[in-house]
């Protein structure tokens, strides 16, 4: 797990100085248990408007939390100082916490030392890249917009974190991860059009792949767009629309919140909820996915199935509900894929092509839960809502709010593409298919 | 504390970026301690106590920004912060269209503090958690509760702001906050019903004035018969929103859409923008003559009310919508000109030293009338009375919005009857704010702040207070949560 570092300043927590604020703490440590946790990040965003810059930070940023223990009355603090003094001063607040604390009956003592996946998930170029890269890419995208009189709105984004974790059971992880983002909203008079990347490696962007995304989607939703009547329609969802409800999807699936009754899946665990062509896994070792080695808590990350041929196999446990279910290992879901057998191609046109009517969405925007129960969501369609015709894009319509479960809508696919990278702005990163789907529920149209 | 002082260290890096010959500079050194105190299931889930300390500089080069932060505290990193900021700012000024400027404001020399009469956090831990496990066994005792929540939360400020214009301004601000909520099962349904406290500028004895363990019975109670209530009918109802509920409502339908930065374009790609965009200023109905929406930074123990935001400038008072008419933004120094305002209204704000502040929405309340609950209630043949806060979404201009809540009354012939469950309205926010007919007066208002109001690329959280009486909404259009197969 130990890496070289690559950045000159600042200087970052590396590998030996973890090892050493950590047995600083479990030395001095007076507790049962001693849990510690490192987050040192440094990285910057350069944000446009209006086809200028309107923000551009470089930001460091160190989190350092010991949680201690004493039985199992358990009690955490944080500082942002990494010096000796105020580790330890963090040490002696997380045990004067913890001594007062009342005992947790859920409480167990940090895990013990594992093996974790070697992956590459610090690259040098993002490490490198500063100020000026941002910058660069941001001009890019920028002057392509300008070229065609269209106005841009976005962010150029990367950052390197030194991560970390350590516990008196004997415990400890390094890694250094990078990450590198860019979104773009290109304006067209009321019309939007939007992209979104984001990847380990900020070589892999694609800027102007992507700003031509935008470009394009705001050109075609140019023209005073149509108003239709809120219903039911055959929809084709791009990946980012569709990682919008899976990503809710996903958030629900707490073992606890099945086994207190509480969760859209009671009674779903080893059912088929979704179309029996669709598998969800997690792949941390895909190299377009932001996969880690280990979470937050130490866990060892790997790859898991979570729903198979459509049937919901896996859950989320905390480590108390999976220790009271004997699920051993704990399987994580932060590097998603979801696929499907006999997908129709791989792009949204492949999709198009063959459809005679339906509503094309880009991207939903604010969803929320409306029914825990059966997990129903709400959204908008937002950045390019196209009317498909006999195969073609005929024209942009004013956006819709969708009122519909994924439990419901991932039971209604005619067909899907295969998995591409998606990202939005209320979702991390996941692999997914678009898709076209029968009766979506749309249930109000908005002014524009 | 520990480190080098922290005028010494601000004074190095406005020397830096005085040297560089830029048009302006300001740096917040701030440190934050945030408590937090999480029961789940009548247990204890956590306790942790976050320190956050770092320096922030902002520099203004040639009319274009440049921004960095760190959360080593020395006098070898500030220098080289500072420096970075500038050669940032430089670099946005190569691609400068319309260059800022921003607007005027006096230089200030100040010390702000919250008052309060309980140190929160002098306060044992053992009472807090003695108070959160005791709620969670009261809501337990009711038949049909089978999970519960009960937490505190308390957060000082202490910050530092100084600008190359000669301001010197100091901060030691306080916020807490208490909540609890119990969920019952029913045939396989659950349902949460819930208790706020909410955040406030106060010192502990807001938890202490309120009888939190008087509370709890009612509330589980409530969440048992939530759970067993009839489905809503959908259809068009009159709506009579409480205090809670409605300052859900002012923030996403009329907070961010007043926020000058989304009607100029600043968060078009993620907030979004605004339908009220500048040409509206002045002429456009917004709301039905019994709707004044007024921004007031100034009122003490509101969130917003900081005495200065991070522009350095100080909290104002104003309107955004006077009798219905739309008529004010929240600015900044950036943005205020833009509209031809000669001076910012103080409502550029940053979550922290890490962060570049961006117009945030004020505490905007709903201003009272002359009603009462019970005469709004009287005037309705077949409504919905709606409490707290429940699912929510609204279109990225702000016009489209839709709303649950957190426990539904069946209002019949003026009178309010029995709960509902699955309740949801959607609406156009200007149609829906033009059918209210009636505010509840001043006895009757309560404010409601909120520290997790997402904006801004980094992410932020703005934090603001939205006050607000009952009020009544004609024909609002109503359906059922759950999706129709």
């Amino acid at each position: 797990m130990k890496s070289p570092e690559s950045k000159a300043w600042p200087k970052m927590t590396g590998w030996d100085e973890f090892h050493f604020l950590s047995d600083l703490v479990l030395e001095h440590s007076t507790a049962d248990d001693t849990f510690i946790a490192l987050f040192d990040q440094h990285g910057g965003t350069t944000r446009f408007a209006n086809n200028q810059i309107v923000q551009n930070v470089d930001t460091r940023r160190v989190s350092y939390a010991v949680t201690a223990a004493f039985g199992r009355r358990r009690g955490t603090a944080t500082t942002t100082d990494l010096t000796a003094g105020s580790v330890q001063e963090t040490l002696q607040r997380a045990e004067r916490i913890a001594r007062v604390s009342p005992e947790d009956p859920e409480y167990l003592p940090p895990i013990g030392p594992k093996q974790y996946l070697s992956l590459p998930t610090a690259r040098p170029e993002t490490a490198a890249a500063g100020p000026t890269r941002r910058l660069d890419y941001a001009r890019e995208a920028i002057s392509q917009c300008k070229m065609e009189n269209l106005n841009s709105a976005g962010t150029v984004s990367s950052a390197f974190a030194a991560v970390g974790v350590a516990a008196s059971s004997g415990l400890f992880a390094y890694e250094q991860r990078t990450d590198a983002r860019f979104s773009l909203t290109v304006q067209a008079g009321e019309a939007t059009g939007w992209a979104a990347a984001a990847h380990r490696s900020i070589d892999h962007l694609k800027i102007q792949e992507r700003t031509l995304t935008g470009i394009e989607k705001a050109k075609r939703g140019a023209d005073e767009p149509e108003e239709l009547e809120a219903g039911r329609y055959t929809v084709i969802l791009e990946p980012a629309a569709v990682a919008g409800l899976l990503t809710w999807l996903m958030w629900m699936l707490d073992a606890k919140s099945l086994y207190k009754g509480t969760s859209p899946f009671v009674g779903k665990l080893g059912e088929r909820i979704l179309d029996r062509r669709l598998t969800l896994r997690n792949q941390p070792e895909h190299a377009d996915l932001l996969g880690t080695g280990f979470t937050g808590e130490g866990l060892p990350v790997f790859d898991s199935v979570w729903i198979d041929d459509g049937v919901l196999k896996q859950l989320m446990y905390d480590r108390f509900t999976a220790r009271q279910h004997k699920i051993e290992p704990i399987a994580t879901l932060e590097s998603p894929c979801l696929s499907g057998e006999r997908p129709a191609g791989g792009r949204v046109s492949d999709l198009i092509r063959t459809t005679q009517r339906a509503i094309l969405v880009t991207n939903f925007w604010y969803i929320r839960t409306v029914n825990p129960i059966d997990l129903t969501l709400t959204g908008m369609t937002r950045d390019g809502t196209f009317l498909i015709e006999n195969g073609e894009i005929v024209a942009a319509v004013k956006n819709f709010r969708f009122h519909d479960s994924p439990l419901r809508v991932f039971n209604q696919i005619d067909a899907f593409t295969t998995p591409a990278e998606a990202v939005t702005s209320e979702t991390g990163k996941v692999l997914v298919p678009a898709m076209r789907i029968r009766d979506f529920n749309f249930s109000s149209v908005t002014k524009f | 504390m520990n480190g080098p002082p922290w005028v010494e260290m601000a004074e190095a890096a406005l020397a830096r970026v005085r040297q560089s010959g830029a048009d302006y500079g300001d740096v917040r050194i701030l440190d934050t301690i945030t408590q937090s105190v999480r029961g789940e299931d009548r247990r204890i889930a956590g306790i942790r106590e976050g320190n956050s300390r770092g320096i922030g500089v902002r520099v203004l080069y040639k009319g274009a920004w440049g921004f960095a932060a760190t959360s080593v505290l020395s006098l070898e990193e500030v220098p080289k912060i500072a420096d970075l900021a500038v050669e940032i700012a430089k670099g946005s000024a190569s691609l400068a269209i319309e260059k800022v400027r921003p607007a005027a404001e006096p230089v200030h020399r100040d010390r702000i503090a919250t008052a309060y009469r309980i140190d929160p956090f002098a306060v044992p831990l053992e009472e807090k958690t003695r108070l959160l496990l005791g709620l969670m066994e009261v809501l337990h005792r009711q038949t049909g509760i089978v999970r519960s929540s009960a937490n505190l939360w308390t957060q000082r400020d202490r910050k530092l702001f100084v600008s190359t214009e000669g301001s010197h301004l100091e901060f030691d601000l306080l916020a807490l906050q208490g909540e609890f909520s119990a969920t019952a099962v029913q045939d396989g349904r659950f349902a949460t019903r819930s208790f706020n406290s909410p955040h406030l500028r106060l010192g502990y004895e807001f938890i202490n004035d309120v009888d939190w363990l008087a509370e709890a019975p009612r509330v589980a109670a409530e969440a048992v018969e939530k759970v067993r209530a009839p489905v809503v009918e959908a259809g068009r109802y009159d709506l009579v929103l409480d205090p809670e509920h409605l300052s859900l409502t002012i923030h996403e339908s009329c907070g961010h859409p007043s926020e000058l930065d989304r009607a100029l374009g600043y968060e078009a790609n993620y907030a979004g923008t605004s339908f009220l965009t500048p040409d509206l200023l002045g002429t456009f109905a917004y709301g039905s003559a019994h709707v004044n929406l007024i921004a007031d930074n100034t009122e003490s123990e509101t969130l917003a009310a900081t005495g200065y935001d991070d522009d350095g400038v100080a909290c104002q008072k104003w309107d955004i919508v006077r009798d219905g008419k739309f008529v004010g933004y929240c600015t900044n120094r950036e943005v205020a000109p833009k509209v031809n305002e000669v001076r910012s209204r103080g409502s550029n704000r940053a979550d922290g030293w890490a962060s570049m502040p961006i117009v945030r929405i004020a505490n905007i309340g709903l201003a009272p009338g002359s009603s009462t609950l019970d005469d709004l209630l009287a005037d309705v043949k077949r409504g919905i009375y709606i409490e707290g806060h429940g699912s929510y979404s609204i279109d990225q201009r702000r016009y489209n919005f839709q709303f649950g809540g957190d426990a539904f009354w069946l209002i019949r012939n003026g009178k309010r009857t029995h709960m509902l469950r699955d309740v949801i309205y959607h609406g156009i926010t200007p149609e829906f704010w033009n059918s209210c007919e009636g505010v509840a007066d001043r006895s009757h208002r309560r404010r409601f702040g909120f520290i997790t109001c997402g904006k801004g690329q980094p992410g932020q959280s703005g934090w603001m207070t939205h006050a607000a009486s009952h009020a009544l909404f004609r024909g609002v259009d109503v359906i059922r949560g759950q999706a129709q197969p």
